[in-house]
C-alpha cells in the first residue's frame, strides 16, 4: 500500500500539464543562469588578469621606488556563478601605499552601473526565489484538494492508516519535485566543467553542502505546502495564505530585519571616518612639520657665523644623520596616524559585527534568509568577504610599505623624483633622482589571497543549517499533526 | 447592464476573503515601505551631514588655503531615493575635489555597508514590481475561466448580457476594485512622509505622483494580462501557471538576462584599462617636462624668494599645460568608453524592455533620479563645481593648485604671529541639481508608453478573445 501511494503521488505530480511547464522553466533557468555565471566568471577572471598584469607592467616602468605604489585585485572565485552574494557589490581592488591605508574600492556595480540596475541571477537566487515559489504550487492543495475532488474520501475507503498516508503525500511530493530538478542542476555543473572552469575538489565539496542545503530549503517549502494544506479545507485560500507566507519570508523578513538592525545599531559611513581621519592626518603633519621648522632653525643657528666653506662641510657631515632623524620623524607621524586609523576602523568593524549580528538574527526568522546567508557563505561571498580582504591586506600593506623603504634605503638613500632647492649662494639646483632604468621587483612581496580551511568556511553555516533543519522539521511534524486531525470527509 | 456588472464584480472582489487578507498585506507593506523609506532618508541625511561637517572640520586651525590639499564633496540624499532607491546604493556617492584633473566618485553604499546589499532595500519600486503585481495575477487569473468553472459565467449570459460589455465590464471592475483600494494606503503613506519630518517640494511631489501612476500602469499591465489568459485557457488551474511563468519571466528573468547578454555582446574598456593608459600617458608627459625642467633658468640666481616665485609660476604653466593635454586624452578614452557604454545600454534595456517589470523600474528610476544615468549627472555636477572650486582657490591662493603641481613656499621667521586661520565655511558650497522634470519625462516617456501599450495590447485581446469564448 506505501509502495502504491507514493507510485500514485509520484505520477499525479509528473505526469500532469503542471510538471511539464515547471520543469521545463526551471531547467531553462538553471542552465541560463550557470552559462551567464560562467561567461561573467571568465570576464571576471580577464578583467582580473589584465588588471594584475597592468599593474606590474606600471611598477616595473617605475624609475624610484619614492611613492611606489600596488594594487592588489580581488580574485575571482568559481563559486560566484553558482552565488554571486556580494560579490558584484564591493570594492574589486585596494589600493597599496604607505600612506594610504587598505580600502576595497571600485566595484563592478559602482563602476558599471547598468548591471546594478536589474542585479544578478545565480542559481541561488533561482533556488531561493524561483523554486520555492513552485514548491507551493505543487503542494497547496496536496490535501484539500484531494478533498475538493472527493478522492480524499475515496483513498481513506480503504485501511490506510492516516499516518502513512501523509507520510507517502509528502515522500511521493518531495520525489516528484526534487529528483527531476536535480537533472538540470547535475547538467549545469557538467556545463561548468565543460567550460574549463577550474573546480577544486574543496569545490566540490562546497557545491555538494550548497547542493544539500538548497534541497532543504525546498523540502521546507513541500512540506510547508502539505501543512498548509491540510489546515485548510479550500486550496483557495492555503494557495493565499501559502503566498503570503512566501511574500513574507522569501520577500519582506530579510529585508525588514536587516534594515531595522541598520536604525537600531547605526554605523557612521565612511565618508565620515575618513575625514575624522584626515583631520588627524592634517594635525599631526602640522606638528610634524612645525618641529622640522624649528630643527631647520637650530641647524641654521648652529651654523651662524661660519664661512660659506664652513657651513658646506657642516652639511655634509650632519646631512646624514639630519635626514635620518627627520625620517625618523616621519615615521613616527604615519605610523601615529595608521594607529588611529587602524583604531578608528577596529571601532567601526566592531560596530558594524553588532549591526550585523543583529540584522541577520532578525532575518533569520525566515528560511529564506537561513538559506541566502548559508549558500553565500560557503561561496565565501557573504559580507564578510570586505573585511577578510582588508584585514589580510593589511599585513600585505606592511609588508610591501616594508620592502620598498628597504629598497630605497639599498637604492643609497636616494628618494628619486626631483630634489629642488633654492640658495642665495648656490642659487637654483634641480637634482633628478638616479634613473637607473626599471626596477627590479622580482622579491617584491607578492599578495597570496585569502586561504580558509574547509572548517572556516563551514563553521558560519552551521547556524543557518540548523535553522533550516529545524524549519523543515518544524513544517513536516506541523503537516503530520494537522492531517491526523483533518476531517477527510 | 455595465454599471450593474461592474457592481457585481466590485462586490465579488472586495467581498472576498482574498481581497481582506491581501488588501491588509499590501496596506501594511506599503506603509511600511513609506516609513521606512522616510527613517532611511532620514538616517541618510544624517551621515551626509556628518561627513560634510567632518570635511570642514579637517579644516579648522589650517593657516592658508593653499594647505587646503583635501575637499571633499558628497551625492546629497534625496527624499525619493529612499522610496525608489534605484542604483542610488550602487554608485559612489564622494567625489575628492581638487582644481583640475579628473574626478572620480568613490564609496558607494553597498560597498561601505554590504549588509544592506545582502537583502537589498524595500522600495516602491519592489513593492509595485513584485508584490502588487503578483496580487493583480491572484486576483484576476480566474475572472473568466474560473466563473466558467464555477458555472457562474453561463448564469450571467442567461439574462441579455452583450459579451462586449461583460468583459469591458469586468476589466474596469477588477482594476476599479483592485487600484483604488491601494491608493488608500499609498496615501496614507504620502501623508505620513511630512509628519516623519521628510518635507517633499512641489517638484518631488509630482514625480512621487506619478511614479504612483506609473506603478498603477503596471498594476493594469498584469490586470489585463491576466483577464486576457484567462480568456485564453479553460481551466484557471492552466492560467495561473502560465500567469506565474510569465510573472517570473517578466520580473526576474529577462531584465537581469538582457543586461547580462549586453554585457557580454557589447565589449565595453574596464575602468582599469584606462586608468592603465592615463598612468602611462601622464607619465610620458612628466618626462617630457622633466627635459623642460632640466632647462629652465630663473632670471636672478641672488634672491631665493624671487627664484622661488619664478619657479612656482614657471611649474604652473607646466601643470596647465600638462593638465590640458592629460584632459584631452582622458577625454578620448572616457568619451570612447561612454558611447560603446551607451551601445551596451542601448541594447540591454532594449531586450529588457520586452518585460513589463523593466518597464516600470526603468520609468520609475529616471523620475526619481536614481537611474544609471545619476552617476554620470554627479559627476558632470561635480565637474561643474570643480570651476567654482578651482576659482576660488586661485582668489585665495593665487594659483590652481589642482593636478600633479609642485608648489614651494618661503617661511621667514616671524611670520607665525601674522597667520590666522582659514575659515572653512567660506568654501563654495557644492550644490546638487537633480535632472530637470522635462529632462527625466523625456527619458521616461518610452517607457510610460510601451507600458500604455502593453495594456491596450492586452485588453483588446482579453476583449476579443472574450467575444469568441465558449460561454458554455
Amino acid at each position: 500500500m506505501f509502495a502504491t501511494l507514493i507510485e500514485k503521488e509520484l505520477k499525479s505530480i509528473i505526469l500532469g500539464p503542471k510538471f511539464v511547464a515547471t520543469f521545463i522553466v526551471c531547467s531553462i533557468l538553471i542552465l541560463l543562469s550557470i552559462f551567464i555565471g560562467v561567461q561573467e566568471y571568465r570576464a571576471a577572471v580577464k578583467s582580473y588578469e589584465a588588471g594584475v598584469q597592468l599593474v606590474d607592467e606600471e611598477m616595473q616602468e617605475a624609475t624610484s621606488w619614492m611613492g611606489m605604489r600596488n594594487r592588489i585585485f580581488r580574485k575571482p572565485d568559481p563559486m560566484q556563478i553558482f552565488i554571486s552574494g556580494v560579490n558584484n557589490d564591493i570594492g574589486r581592488f585596494a589600493n597599496i601605499r604607505s600612506t594610504e591605508s587598505i580600502k576595497l574600492t571600485n566595484s563592478i556595480y559602482s563602476d558599471d552601473p547598468i548591471f546594478a540596475a536589474f542585479r544578478f541571477i545565480d542559481l541561488g537566487f533561482i533556488v531561493q526565489v524561483v523554486l520555492s515559489l513552485f514548491a507551493i504550487l505543487f503542494t497547496y492543495d496536496a490535501i484539500n484538494g484531494e478533498r475538493e475532488r472527493g478522492t480524499l474520501g475515496l483513498a481513506f475507503s480503504n485501511a490506510v492508516p492516516r499516518f502513512q498516508y501523509i507520510l507517502t503525500k509528502f515522500i511521493g511530493s518531495w520525489l516528484g519535485l526534487i529528483v527531476p530538478i536535480l537533472v538540470p542542476i547535475l547538467v549545469s555543473f557538467l556545463l561548468v566543467i565543460a567550460f574549463g572552469v577550474p573546480i577544486t575538489g574543496e569545490h566540490w565539496v562546497r557545491i555538494a553542502i550548497f547542493l544539500g542545503v538548497s534541497i532543504l530549503y525546498f523540502t521546507f517549502f513541500i512540506a510547508l505546502g502539505i501543512f498548509i494544506s491540510a489546515l485548510t479545507k479550500r486550496s483557495t485560500v492555503s494557495f493565499l495564505l501559502l503566498l503570503v507566507t512566501w511574500v513574507t519570508f522569501v520577500l519582506i523578513i530579510p529585508r525588514v530585519g536587516v534594515m531595522s538592525a541598520g536604525k537600531i545599531v547605526p554605523v557612521p559611513s565612511v565618508a565620515e571616518v575618513d575625514g575624522q581621519i584626515e583631520g588627524f592626518s592634517k594635525g599631526r603633519w602640522d606638528e610634524y612639520m612645525k618641529v622640522l621648522e624649528k630643527r631647520l632653525e637650530e641647524r641654521e643657528k648652529m651654523m651662524a657665523g661660519m664661512t660659506k666653506e664652513e657651513r658646506e662641510a657642516y652639511r655634509d657631515k650632519h646631512l646624514w644623520d639630519w635626514m635620518e632623524e627627520n625620517d625618523a620623524l616621519r615615521k613616527d607621524v604615519q605610523s601615529d596616524i595608521n594607529e588611529f586609523s587602524r583604531i578608528l576602523h577596529e571601532d567601526i568593524r566592531n560596530r558594524k559585527a553588532v549591526q550585523e549580528r543583529l540584522g541577520f538574527t532578525l532575518s533569520r526568522f525566515s528560511p529564506a534568509s537561513a538559506f541566502q546567508l548559508s549558500a553565500m557563505n560557503l561561496a565565501a561571498t557573504d559580507i564578510r568577504l570586505k573585511s577578510r580582504y582588508e584585514t589580510t591586506l593589511e599585513q600585505y600593506h606592511k609588508d610591501f610599505v616594508d620592502y620598498v623603504e628597504k629598497k630605497q634605503q639599498e637604492a643609497g638613500g636616494a628618494m628619486g623624483g626631483i630634489r629642488i632647492s633654492f640658495s642665495s649662494e648656490t642659487g637654483l639646483k634641480y637634482s633628478f633622482g638616479p634613473d637607473k632604468g626599471s626596477l627590479d621587483t622580482s622579491d617584491m612581496p607578492r599578495f597570496n589571497g585569502i586561504n580558509r580551511s574547509l572548517s572556516n568556511i563551514f563553521a558560519p553555516t552551521f547556524i543557518d543549517i540548523a535553522l533550516l533543519i529545524f524549519y523543515s522539521i518544524a513544517a513536516i511534524v506541523g503537516a503530520f499533526v494537522a492531517f491526523l486531525r483533518y476531517d477527510v470527509r | 447592464m455595465i454599471k450593474l456588472v461592474i457592481e457585481k464584480e466590485l462586490r465579488e472582489i472586495i467581498g472576498s476573503t482574498k481581497f481582506a487578507i491581501t488588501f491588509g498585506v499590501c496596506a501594511v507593506l506599503i506603509l511600511l515601505t513609506f516609513y521606512v523609506g522616510a527613517k532611511n532618508h532620514q538616517l541618510n541625511l544624517a551621515r551626509y551631514e556628518a561627513a560634510q561637517a567632518e570635511n570642514l572640520r579637517k579644516m579648522e586651525g589650517l593657516t592658508d588655503w593653499i594647505r587646503v590639499n583635501s575637499h571633499r564633496i558628497f551625492l546629497p540624499p534625496q527624499p525619493l531615493e529612499a522610496l525608489v532607491t534605484g542604483v542610488s546604493n550602487d554608485i559612489g556617492r564622494t567625489i575628492e575635489m581638487r582644481g583640475r584633473g579628473e574626478l572620480a566618485s568613490v564609496d558607494s553604499r553597498f560597498n561601505d555597508d554590504p549588509i544592506f546589499a545582502v537583502f537589498r532595500f524595500l522600495d516602491l519600486d519592489f513593492i509595485f514590481q513584485i508584490v502588487l503585481s503578483l496580487f493583480a495575477i491572484l486576483f484576476a487569473f480566474d475572472a473568466i475561466n474560473g466563473e466558467k468553472e464555477r458555472g457562474t459565467l453561463r448564469l450571467s449570459f442567461a439574462g441579455a448580457v452583450p459579451k462586449d460589455k461583460f468583459i469591458l465590464a469586468k476589466l474596469i471592475g477588477s482594476f476599479l476594485a483592485l487600484g483604488i483600494p491601494l491608493l488608500i494606503p499609498i496615501l496614507l503613506g504620502c501623508l505620513l512622509l511630512p509628519v516623519l519630518g521628510v518635507h517633499l517640494t512641489g517638484d518631488e511631489w509630482i514625480r512621487l505622483g506619478l511614479v504612483i501612476l506609473i506603478g498603477l500602469i503596471y498594476f493594469g499591465v498584469f490586470l489585463t494580462l491576466s483577464i486576457f489568459m484567462s480568456v485564453l485557457t479553460k481551466r484557471s488551474s492552466s492560467s495561473f501557471l502560465a500567469l506565474l511563468v510569465i510573472w517570473i519571466l517578466a520580473v526576474f528573468i529577462v531584465p537581469r538576462s538582457s543586461v547580462l547578454l549586453a554585457g557580454r555582446a557589447v565589449d565595453v574598456p574596464s575602468v582599469d584599462e584606462l586608468s592603465y593608459k592615463k598612468g602611462r600617458f601622464r607619465a610620458q608627459l612628466w618626462q617630457e617636462d622633466r627635459s623642460k625642467l632640466s632647462e629652465y633658468k630663473p632670471s636672478t640666481d641672488k634672491d631665493p624668494e624671487e627664484m622661488m616665485n619664478q619657479f612656482n609660476k614657471f611649474m604652473q604653466e607646466l601643470a596647465d599645460e600638462r593638465n590640458k593635454k592629460m584632459q584631452e586624452y582622458s577625454n578620448r578614452l572616457n568619451e570612447d568608453r561612454r558611447s560603446k557604454q551607451t551601445k551596451q545600454e542601448r541594447l540591454a534595456f532594449g531586450l529588457a524592455r520586452i518585460s513589463p517589470s523593466a518597464l516600470f523600474s526603468l520609468a520609475t528610476t529616471n523620475l526619481v533620479g536614481t537611474a544609471i544615468t545619476v552617476k554620470q549627472h554627479f559627476l558632470d555636477e561635480a565637474h561643474g563645481y570643480q570651476q567654482t572650486f578651482a576659482e576660488f582657490m586661485k582668489e585665495k591662493t593665487g594659483m590652481n593648485l589642482g593636478g600633479d603641481v609642485i608648489l614651494f613656499r618661503m617661511k621667514r621667521g616671524g611670520d607665525e604671529e601674522e597667520e590666522k586661520p582659514i575659515n572653512p565655511s567660506e568654501l563654495p558650497e557644492f550644490e546638487y541639481h537633480s535632472l530637470t522634470m522635462t529632462k527625466v519625462l523625456n527619458s521616461a516617456m518610452i517607457d510610460i508608453g510601451l507600458l500604455l501599450l502593453f495594456n491596450i495590447v492586452f485588453f483588446i485581446g482579453a476583449f476579443v478573445g472574450f467575444l469568441r469564448y465558449d460561454v458554455r
